[in-house]
Order: C-alpha cells, then structure tokens, then sequence
C-alpha cells in the first residue's frame, strides 16, 4: 500500500516546488500515473482479500472504490483548471494540496483494516472537503452549505466511535480481516438496538438518506467543480463501503432494524426523482439526482443478498463516475454562461456538437440505458428487491420512468431547442473539457464489457 | 438562560439612568444596543446571511443571474415580465440596482403621466395599445396576496392632436397607420379625425384658427398616476422574489474574445462578468457576478452603455457607435384658470408644440412646451427656467385656448427625458457586440406609456431570444450603425 501512499504524499511537494507554468502538467501527469498503478491492486486472490500489510488490505469491494478515486484526481485537477487560472499562485497550489489530502484520506480509509483507522481516516477526509466548499465556493451561501455539511456528517458519525469502542473492548480487536470469524450473532436487546443505530447512521448520513439529505443539495452546488466531482463519486461511496463493512458485525437484528430505512429510501427514491422534474438549477438537478441513486444503493445493501450487494457496487462505481461527468459538463456551461439556471444557457446542440454527445451520453447512462454498468447494478438491486418483497417493484419501475424523463428533460432543455441570442458567442469546448469527459465515459463504456470486476466480493 | 441575562443588562441600563424623564442621546443607549445584540445572534444560526466578519445585509448578493440597472418603470417592468415568463417559479434570480430610492430625479414619476397611441410608427401603436390594456387590467397583472387594489387614477380623456395645414398630410397617413386595417389580424387604435368646424361643436374653448385638422383618440388614451404603476410593480416584484438594491453602477468586469464573422472581418465580442455597485456615502462596492445586464439607467444610459465600453473605438465602426441617449431638460407647468375648459379635455398638442391638460377637479391644468434645438436647457440640474413658460408656452396656449388668457402658474417642476438624439425612439434589445447587455432605454418621453410592453419585449428577447408578440426589431442597437432611422414624427 506504500506504492500508493507515498506517490500520494509526494505529489505535495511536487506541487509547492514545480514551476509557475507547469503546476498543472506536473500534478495531472503523475496522478494519472498514480492511477495506473491502482490498476494492480485488481489482481484479486479467490474469495480472500489482497492483504498488504498488517494495517491495510483491500478486496474486491474496495479495489473498484480505490481505483476511482484515483482516477477521479487528474480528472478534478484538469476540471479546476479554469476558474483557478485567475487565483495567484499560492491559493491554487493550495487548492491542489488540499486535494491531494483528500485523495490521500480516501486511500488510506478504503484500504484500512483496523476499524478505528477507518473511522479516522473517515472523519478526517471532512476537513480537506469543507475547505474546499467554504473557501473557493462561488456564492455566500457557501458557509451555510460548509456547516450543513460539516454538522450533519459530524453528528451522524459521533455515536459510530462510541459504538467502535465498544466493539473494541468487548471483541477485543477491530481488525477486519479478524472480526469476519471472530463476530457472534447479536441478540436483540434495546442496547443492541442502539448499537445498531450507532453505527449505521453515520453511513446513512453520508450516502445520504433520505431524511437526512438536506446538506447534500447545499454542498454540491455551492462547492467548486473540484469538490463537486468528488463529493458525488466518492465520498458518498464512503457511505455505502462503511455500510457494507460494518453490517457483518449486526447480524440478525439487521433483519428487523433496516425497515424503517428501507421504506425511507424507497419512498426517497421516487420522491428525489420528482424534485429533479422541478428543479430549475442545474446543479441542483444532478445533486438530487445522485440522492436518487445512492437511496437505490442503501435499499440493496440493507436487504442484503448476493446479488443485491453486486447491485450495489456496481451502481456506486456507475454512479461515480456518471455524476462526476454530469457535474463537469454542468461546469462547462456555468464558465461560458455565468449562470446555473437552466433556461438560460439552451440550445447548445447547435453551437457545441461535441459537448453535446458527451451530454447525452451522459444522460443516458444517468438513466441507466443498457448495456451501461449503470443498467446491471439498478437491475440487479431491482431484481433482489422484487424477491425480497413483491410490491417494490411498482416503486422501483417508478423510479426508473422518473429518472427517465428528468435525465431527458435536463438533456432536452440544455441541448435542444432554439438557442438564447446570449449565448451565440460562447468560447468553443476546449480540448482539457473534452478530454475530461471522454476520461469520464471510456472507463463508464469499457466497463460494461467486462463489469465482474465492479461486482463486488459476492461475485 | 440568554433571555435573563438580557433582560439582567436592561435592567441594570435602567437603574443607571435614574428614575423619570429620558434624556435624548444618553451615552447606555440600552434598547438600541440589545437590538443589535439579539439581531447579531440571530443572524448566525443556520438558514440566515452571516459573515464572521461584518454585516453586509445592505449588500446586493454575490452573484444574480440577470442585473437590471436602473429601478425605474421600465427597468421593473423587464424585471416583472422576467419573472412572469420564466418557465418554472424561482428560476431565474433578478437583481434591480437603483441609485436613488426617493427617485427625486427619475423620470417616471416627474413625468406628465399621459399615454396614447397616436404614433407614426406601428410598432409605437401596439405598443401603447398593450400597456393601455395593461394598465386596464392592472389589478389582475400586478395582483398582491392581502394588499389593497390599485387605483392608477386613469383618466380617460384621450388625446388631441390638432394639425396645422402642412401638417395635415402626415396626420392623416398616420392615423391610417394608426387604425386597424383589414388585412393585418393586429388590433388598431380607436382614433377619429375631426374639421375644425366639428372642432368647434365639439370643444367650443378652442380657438381653431390655423388648425387644418384633428385627431382625437376615442379609447384607451388619457392620463394616469405613473408613482401609482411603480409602487405596484415594486411591491408585485417584492412579493415575486426580485432583489433590490440601493447602489450606483461604476463598473463592468467583462471579458473580450476575437472572433471572425462569416465573412471573414475580425470582431472583438465583449462578455460583462461582473458589476460593480457601489453603496452610497461609502466606497464599500460589491462585485455582482452576472449573467445578464439590462440597461434601463433612462437619462443616464448613455453613461452606463460607456461603462461597457459601448462606443469606445473609432467612430464610423460598430465598435465606436455610441449609445445615442442623454438627458434632455423638460419643464411641466400646473397653472389655475377658473374659466378654463371642462372636464371633457383631452390633452390637446398644438401644432406649434404646446400641451396642456387637465389635472384634478379644481380647473389646475398641467403643461409645457417642447423647447427646440436652440433652446434647449442645460440638463446638469432640475432648475425650472419660469422665463420659459412667459415667453414660449402661455402666447402659444393663450393663442389657442383664450380662456388661458388669465391664468396663474401654480408650481413647475423639471424632469429628463431619456432622448434618444438619433431618432426619439426607444432602443431595445441586446447589443451586437457586448453580447449579454440588453437596453431597454432612450423612448424619449413616451417611455411610461410603453413599458408594460417594452418590458415584455425585452424580457420575451432574453429568455426566447427573439421578439413572440410585438416585433421590434426596427428598435434594435444596429440601427445607430446601419443609419437606418426609425423616425417617430409625433413627439411632444
């Protein structure tokens, strides 16, 4: 896991001693290396987890996670280019290494074997991100989304480090890799019952659900495109990753425990698609959008069958990286028009052809349009819900219909359409913008090909 | 626990100043002080504006997507018709910068209030045609969840435009123009042409010498209270979620690109990222990040339009064609004559440029002249020059009305017209090379009249991106680059 680590941390100094005009390159080349290695940790032994070392391990849930972080870095630093460009240099060489902070938290909580780490690794990843949102955001209610943010995921996770400690001092170890064979069954008790609250409602918090979503749509619209792209992909996955980890230790009271969740969620789902249907702020649009999806991710891991968890690690990498694109693209017409609003940025389809396929494909993959990975994790979270309980289904096909035609009414009212006479004059796409998007859908198109390897541990 | 504590300070406030009488300005002004305490507390919980650093409540946001400056009827009747047209409720923020909140010097509320459709031009017609409706129907447009009804104070009269025998001609091609006809679907204006023998039955106070003809509008002409229309549309704005704001305009951000037309000639595109308005009394400016910018500044576009750089460039190109608008001086005159004509009179324009018309029930009427080239007053300030009216308005008026013999001049006040020097008629519509600044400027007196529809118009532009119900391309910017003029010939 040093392979990783330390080309993480170096990437620091790269940047605070790298010239003025190459800062950039620097940063973006060697993290696109960094990400190349990542590729090795998907060599996978069986059913066991790749074991580094006595403090980190990663398996086939968190290989595809740590992959895409990694790969998200030289996608952020090449989406934050623009709008830093008219920063001096010390802020964005500042901008850069709280990125890369970030980057680092998120390998070492994805990788981490011993909960505690996990747990810290988990809260500290908060800092670098409220950094982000409070002092490069675009607008004034960027403090108020920074707390939002802050206090929601700090007071869902606080009951998850008394729960820890106590899972310390009565199994005697956190370490993962020990705590799958050493865990008993839980009995039910009102104390176990809170135990159980304890530790899944940070998780909750942060995927988010339902009635706790409320920073979400705040965060992501006041945050730059940098800590948009990685608030949607990854750190919403760090709820879902948790949630699945930390499930192995609650069982059987997870059986009765996830009812009222899964009904929130499901009821989430097809009420967060419908707010899309109204929405007038784009960014507001895919913000909800994603608590759309992830309330499908909660729903598959709380349900917890084989092909329910699949479902639910290939949605989370399906969605990452969709939103992450979704969100840049979004970008890309807030820096021509200044504006987040829909309606006055339409019609782009004529004077940006480009842009306008890698918006459709990223609409339809939004919308889960075979053969995407996207369809195989909503199908497969689908069909386990079906069989966990008939009527689901009814809410589940809803949810893809409304989906549907929010994912086709942002596409339509963006792309088609007569265009404003202001916008007659916008710069053309740049070269960065379509690399970044087509860095988005390559590995999106080529997963689809060969997804066992997003599947997750129960494949 | 913080409600004791506060009610502790008071107490303790009061006991120090001793018992009975207040002293104005004591040094523990208490009430003031807990005030701003609990209104400091209060601003840091979650949901409203703070900064940790100091109060900017006074401050117009951070960003708006579209900045209308000027607060006058115009500027709000873009903002009203912006949020009205606007596909989905709260789509598009709306910020209204305006200078001078008393509006001491704008030019609707100084202005004589009058409105007709007898123009030369027919998008003039429809324009007026759809305000008058507008104005009709104001208690549906600009209705207010529990605020009382508008009263605009409409009068009816209509107005008269008397012809002199050179003139006869061109009156009578414009009220053609002015009609409706057969073949356009278009409604037309209700305008009938009088002899001056029907002159004389009908309004025996007039003196009909040198009059050839008439025009009198029979429907939707007359006159209104234009302070009325812009408290209702300040408050329908308020109650839609428009923004105001106290400030001046001093400065565009903007952004320039090369780009190269069709036929091959290099043009600089300008985009206005920023504006820059500046608190009263203070330096302290705020940069309003923006999409859009309407410039409906009024007698002071042209200043704004410099601002943008609209102008700045050699003259005979696109990029040196300024915004041909500036503040011309008009006197308004409210004199008393007991003998004077009835209720019954319209605003009647003599051919030599003299209007008057009816003001209240007590025989006031209210009028003035249109000075010519030469005359033209200094616009630097709001003087009223009474020599004027001794030697220019009352020989005219007293010639045409004799009851106006004997009249007494009441008050005079002054107000700016937003001239347009190039044609007297409005400019509306986005600028060909600064590309997200529209106008909504420049009618040259008859801009109360028209701005219900302008408004439209403008906001239909920026939302659709052309004209839907009135075409007013003869009033885009190119003209002032293309000379091709679009004359209104009647001005008052």
């Amino acid at each position: 896991m040093l392979k990783y680590i330390i080309p993480t941390m170096m990437l620091m100094p790269l940047t605070w001693l790298s010239k003025n005009s190459m800062i950039w390159i620097n940063t973006t080349l060697h993290s696109l290396l960094i990400s190349l290695t990542s590729l090795l940790l998907l060599n996978q032994f069986g059913d066991n987890s790749l074991n580094f070392s006595l403090t980190f391990f990663s398996d086939s849930l968190s290989t595809p996670l740590l992959i895409l972080t990694m790969w998200l870095l030289p996608l952020m630093l090449m989406a934050s280019q623009h709008h830093l460009s008219k920063e001096n240099l010390a802020r964005k060489k500042l901008f850069i290494s709280m990125l890369i902070l970030l980057q680092l938290f998120l390998i070492m909580t994805f990788t981490a074997t011993e909960l505690i780490f996990f747990y810290i690794m988990f809260e500290a990843t908060l800092v670098p991100t409220l950094i982000i949102i409070t002092r490069w955001g675009n607008q004034t209610e960027r403090l108020n989304a920074g707390l939002y943010f802050l206090f929601y995921t700090l007071a869902g996770s606080l009951p998850l480090l008394v729960a820890l400690i106590y899972i310390q001092n009565t199994m005697g170890s956190l370490n993962f890799l020990i705590l799958q064979y050493w865990v008993q069954p839980m009995p039910n008790s009102w104390s176990n019952t809170f135990m159980w609250l304890a530790c899944m409602m940070a998780f909750m918090v942060k995927m988010p659900l339902y009635g706790l979503h409320l920073w979400l749509p705040k965060a992501h619209v006041e945050a730059p495109i940098a800590g948009s792209m990685v608030l949607a992909a990854i750190l919403l996955k760090l709820g879902g990753y948790g949630m699945m980890r930390i499930t192995l230790l609650l069982n059987p009271i997870t059986d009765f425990m996830a009812y009222p969740f899964i009904m929130l969620s499901l009821w989430g789902m097809i009420m967060t698609s419908s707010i899309c249907l109204r929405q007038t702020d784009l960014k507001s649009l895919i913000a909800y959008s994603s608590v759309s999806h992830m309330a499908l991710v909660i729903v598959a891991i709380l349900i917890q069958t084989p092909w329910s968890y699949m479902g639910a690690t290939a949605l989370m990498i399906a969605h990452g990286l969709t939103s992450s694109m979704l969100f840049c693209l979004a970008n890309s017409n807030y820096e021509r028009v200044h504006s987040r609003t829909m309606i006055l940025a339409r019609g782009l389809q004529t004077l940006l052809p480009l842009m306008a396929a890698w918006w459709l494909l990223a609409s339809l993959t939004n919308l889960a349009l075979p053969p995407s990975i996207n369809l195989i994790g909503e199908l497969f979270v689908v069909m386990s819900t079906f069989s966990w309980s008939n009527i689901t289904i009814i809410l589940m096909g809803l949810n893809m219909v409304i989906t549907a035609l929010y994912s086709l009414y942002m596409l339509i009212t963006t792309q088609r359409g007569k265009h404003t006479h202001h916008i007659n004059s916008i710069l053309p796409s740049f070269t960065r913008e379509n690399a970044l998007m087509s860095l988005h859908m390559l590995p999106l198109l080529l997963l689809s090909l060969n997804p066992k390897i997003i599947l997750g541990p129960l494949y | 626990m913080l409600r004791r504590a506060l009610r502790l300070r008071l107490g303790q406030c009061l006991s120090g100043r001793g018992l009975g009488t207040y002293r104005g300005g004591s040094t523990l002004d208490c009430d003031g002080k807990v005030s701003k305490i609990k209104k400091k507390i209060q601003s840091i919980f979650p949901g409203r504006a703070w900064s940790p650093l100091y109060d900017t409540s006074h401050l117009p946001p951070e960003r708006s997507d579209v900045v209308i400056v000027g607060g006058g009827v115009l500027g709000l009747s873009v903002a009203y018709w912006l949020k009205r047209l606007e596909k989905q409720q709260g789509a598009i923020q709306v910020l209204v910068v305006e200078r001078d909140h008393t509006y001491a010097r704008a030019s609707t509320v100084l202005s004589v209030g009058g409105i007709r459709q007898q123009f030369s031009l027919p998008e003039n017609v429809q324009l007026s045609l759809f305000s008058a409706e507008f104005l009709r129907n104001i208690n549906e447009y600009l209705a207010v969840v529990d605020d009382p009804p508008l009263d605009l104070q409409f009068n009816p009269s209509g107005y008269l435009l008397l012809a002199s025998e050179e003139g006869a001609a061109i009156m009578e091609r414009n009220v053609k123009i002015q009609r409706p006809t057969h073949s356009s679907r278009q409604e037309g204006a209700k305008v009938c042409l009088m002899s001056p023998e029907q002159l004389q039955k009908k309004f025996p106070w007039i003196n009909t010498e040198g009059v050839a003809l008439a025009s009198y509008g029979l429907e939707n002409e007359g006159w209104f209270d234009p302070w009325c229309l812009l408290q209702g549309l300040r408050r329908k704005l308020q109650s839609m979620g428009v923004l105001f704001c106290q400030g001046e305009v001093t400065r565009f951000i903007s952004s320039s690109s090369h780009m190269e037309t069709a036929s091959g000639e290099q043009v600089t595109l300008k985009r206005i990222h920023e504006v820059h308005v500046k608190m009263d009394h203070s330096q302290e400016f705020q940069p309003v990040e923006c999409a859009l910018v309407v410039n409906a500044a009024g007698a002071w576009s042209g200043q704004i339009a410099e601002l943008a750089g609209i102008g700045t460039g050699p003259p005979g190109t696109m990029q040196g064609t300024k915004l041909p608008v500036e503040p011309r001086k008009r006197y308004v005159y409210l004199w008393h004559c007991p003998q004077g004509p009835g209720l019954e009179a319209p605003l009647v324009a003599d051919p030599s440029g003299a209007y008057f018309r009816r003001e209240g029930l007590g025989n006031n009427y209210l009028g003035s002249c249109s000075p010519t080239e030469e005359e033209e007053p200094d616009p630097g300030n709001l003087e009223v020059d009474y020599d004027f009216f001794q030697e220019k308005v009352w020989p005219r008026l007293a010639q045409r009305v004799p009851a106006f013999e004997t009249l007494k001049v009441r008050s005079a006040w002054a107000g700016y017209y937003d001239y347009n020097t190039f044609d007297q008629n409005g400019v509306v519509g986005p600028h060909p090379l600064v590309i997200n600044m529209y106008f909504a400027t420049g009618f040259s007196g008859h801009g109360l009249q028209q701005a219900p529809a302008v408004g439209r118009a403008v906001a239909e532009m920026m939302l659709e991106g052309h004209f839907q119900t009135i075409n007013l391309s003869p009033f885009l910017f190119g003209r002032f680059y293309f000379g091709e003029k679009a004359q209104e010939h009647c001005i008052l």
